[in-house]
């Protein structure tokens, strides 16, 4: 146990940042209006000072209270969020079965041992599976192949 | 009379060969993800959700209704066998179902869950055909300011009645609003919160969202966290299944009072079937004279939270469908769905569409006997599900969540928009933030904002407008209350938490 409950206090610090920011830029950037006649601008300025509000609300109570301690994972986070967007940066230019074997690659680094050949099979599996349900069975036009240089 | 024309109507509906299909299909779906842990329906429908604009919208919501049942009858498979929930509406399950497995009578158990399931979900039906039709004709009076009132209810009830603080519920709506203003605005059509970017022009992808903040976000938990124990087949063996005559006796009355508890609970916004098989459970224990019994193996047990959740299951349809007001994320992504077909939900719903709801309550009860046929004779091969080994598993199923983003819209921004909502999503794990209100809020923004705007309108830019019809002021009045004391109990919950140090 923590003297204080920091992931309260950091939370709803980064709710109340966050949400002053986004009424910041709604009141900057849009059109308010009026109560009887609104802008774009005022609804999402008046949910962002609640946002921050309801932050602040989380945040101070913390101070007063013990909290537990936050395990902090950062390795399976990045590596399966970084398969999500090599498929994102790769689809376009490379094709589908390129994306999908660097999902299958990346995202199974996640795991605490290393197997090679279960890799390999999965990445030859989904590929079929991929290829036959989204461009034989449901007719999308999505290429399996490209090289774009 | 017209009742009767009406079920005519739909069994016709669901009948169809298609429509039979994919509630085949949609059923089946759900007993697989809901049988593994580690992935729920929600991710399940999110993924499953751009393959359903290739289908008529009755088909489409025909199968992604079969997911969301489905999915809890199989989440008492594992509940059962591993004492590990296939869905978190089947924790209770494991109380009382594990012990009895470990006794060599899985197989009574299983039998049990699905019988229970299975009249829960029936009698979950009847409610839903006779109070879906009478909500809907009250509600046709609506206006701005009534719709605006039930939204902002169903909101805070979905953010306070959750396990958890209030305040961060609160805060997760509040989120989800916002994100659901991105886009363009539906008066003057400016672009909002687009950043310059032509792709934000129109709004946040739902399947993006839910798939990231769930599906994503799910994945990174579950890896390295899942280790699955060995399993007795013979305990599941078609012979194993036999209960004495008293078992069933016990077990039904108690089923009946599941349904009871589940119909009510499910219809409520923000409760659904996982607070409802709680409440069925902690009820039968208090009534049972049997009540030492529990938790080494009674049947009771399984009967009352397995009946209670698909009771549940079937009575969320109810504010859903009668008023367009969805109460959990899964009813949300339903209503998305209807709206990406074009079809408006609300209270017209009921007469406009009436193949689409009566046929979708048709299939429910084809569905629900499907589902007894599944889990009941092949339990054997959804047993066989559970070895898979969640190595091989979650790549598979971050593959489809990128394929299936990708379809809708062609679009590699929105894959990259997963992996944004899945850092979200872990980020919100980490924090414990609830992340049913933010798919909620997200979904409910956009309609929230323009009957907020239009009652504005109509009132002059008077906020007690809400106050002075007498139907909005008293749904604002118990959201008022709902409010105060969800903020209340938290702050007192956490001085009971410091004393108890």
């Amino acid at each position: 146990m923590l003297t204080r409950d920091y992931r309260d206090i950091v939370g709803g610090g980064v709710l109340l940042c966050f949400g002053l920011w986004v009424a910041w830029y709604a009141a900057s950037h849009y059109d308010l209006g009026t109560l009887r006649r609104m802008g774009p601008g005022m609804f999402p300025m008046l949910l962002a000072i609640v946002l921050a509000g309801l932050g602040l609300l989380m945040a101070v109570p913390a101070f007063f209270r013990e909290g537990p301690k936050v395990q902090l994972r950062l390795f399976v986070p990045a590596v399966i969020l970084l398969s999500v967007l090599s498929f994102a940066l790769l689809i376009g230019p490379f094709g589908l079965i390129p994306a999908i074997v660097a999902v299958t690659c990346l995202s199974a680094l996640g795991e605490e041992k290393f197997r090679p050949l279960a890799i390999v099979l999965l990445c030859l599996v989904l590929s079929v599976i991929a290829w036959l349900i989204f461009s034989v069975g449901l007719g999308l036009t999505l290429p399996m192949f490209r090289w774009p240089f | 009379m017209d009742m009767l024309a009406n079920i005519s109507l739909g069994i016709g509906v669901a009948l169809s060969g298609t429509n039979l299909f994919y509630c085949f299909l949609g059923v089946v779906v759900g007993t697989v993800i809901g049988v593994i842990p580690g992935v729920g329906a929600i991710s399940a429908i999110s993924l499953l959700l751009p393959v359903t604009f290739y289908l008529d919208p009755t088909t489409a919501l025909i199968m992604l209704g079969g997911i969301w049942y489905g999915a809890t009858y199989g989440g008492s498979t594992a509940a059962i066998l591993l004492n590990i929930p296939g869905t978190p509406a089947n924790a209770v399950t494991c109380m009382d179902g594990y012990p009895l497995a470990r006794q060599g009578r899985g197989g009574v158990a299983l039998l049990m869950a699905a019988l229970a399931s299975f009249t829960g979900g029936t009698i979950g039906i009847i409610i839903l055909m006779f109070f879906s039709p009478l909500l809907a004709s009250y509600a046709l009076s609506f206006g701005a300011a009534e719709y605006f009132a039930l939204m902002f209810m169903g909101l805070v009830a979905a953010s306070t009645i959750t396990d958890g603080s209030a305040v961060k519920g609160l805060a997760m709506v509040t989120l989800g609003i916002l994100f659901g203003c991105v886009g363009a605005d539906i008066y003057t059509g400016v672009p909002r919160f687009n950043f310059g970017t032509l792709e934000l022009q129109d709004t946040i992808s739902l399947v993006a969202l839910a798939m990231g903040v769930f599906g994503v976000s799910e994945v990174i938990a579950t890896v390295r966290n899942v280790h699955v124990s060995p399993i007795d087949r013979s305990s599941v063996s078609f012979r194993a299944m036999r209960p004495t005559g008293e078992e069933l006796r016990r077990a039904g009355t108690s089923a009946l009072r599941g349904s009871g508890i589940g119909s009510f609970f499910g219809a409520l916004p923000g409760a659904g079937p996982s607070i409802a098989a709680f409440i069925a459970y902690a009820f039968e224990k208090k009534v049972s004279p049997r009540s030492k019994l529990f938790g080494k193996g009674a049947v009771e047990g399984i009967a009352a939270p397995e009946s209670a959740n698909n009771a549940a299951d079937q009575t969320a349809f109810i504010p859903t469908l009668s008023l367009g007001i969805p109460g959990s994320p899964t009813m949300a992504l339903m209503l998305g769905a209807l709206m990406i077909h074009g079809i408006a939900p609300g209270p017209g719903l009921v007469v406009e569409q009436p193949s689409l709801f009566w046929g979708l309550i048709m299939s429910f009860w084809i569905g629900n006997l499907m589902l007894v046929i599944l889990n009941v004779p092949m339990i054997g091969l959804w047993v066989r599900l559970l070895t898979i080994p969640y190595h091989l598993l979650y790549p598979a199923v971050l593959v489809f969540i990128c394929i299936g983003t990708y379809s809708v819209h062609q679009s590699a921004f929105e894959v990259g928009l997963v992996a944004f909502f899945g850092a979200l999503g872990y980020l919100m794990r980490v924090f414990d933030w609830p992340a049913a209100p933010l798919l909620l809020g997200f979904v409910l923004g956009p309609m929230m904002e323009e009957h907020f705007r239009r009652a504005m309108l109509f009132s002059r830019g008077d906020v007690l407008t809400f106050f002075e019809r007498p139907i909005s002021a008293t749904v604002m009045a118990i959201a008022i209350l709902m409010l105060v004391w969800g903020v209340i109990s938290t702050i007192r919950q956490k001085r009971r938490a410091r004393l108890e140090e």
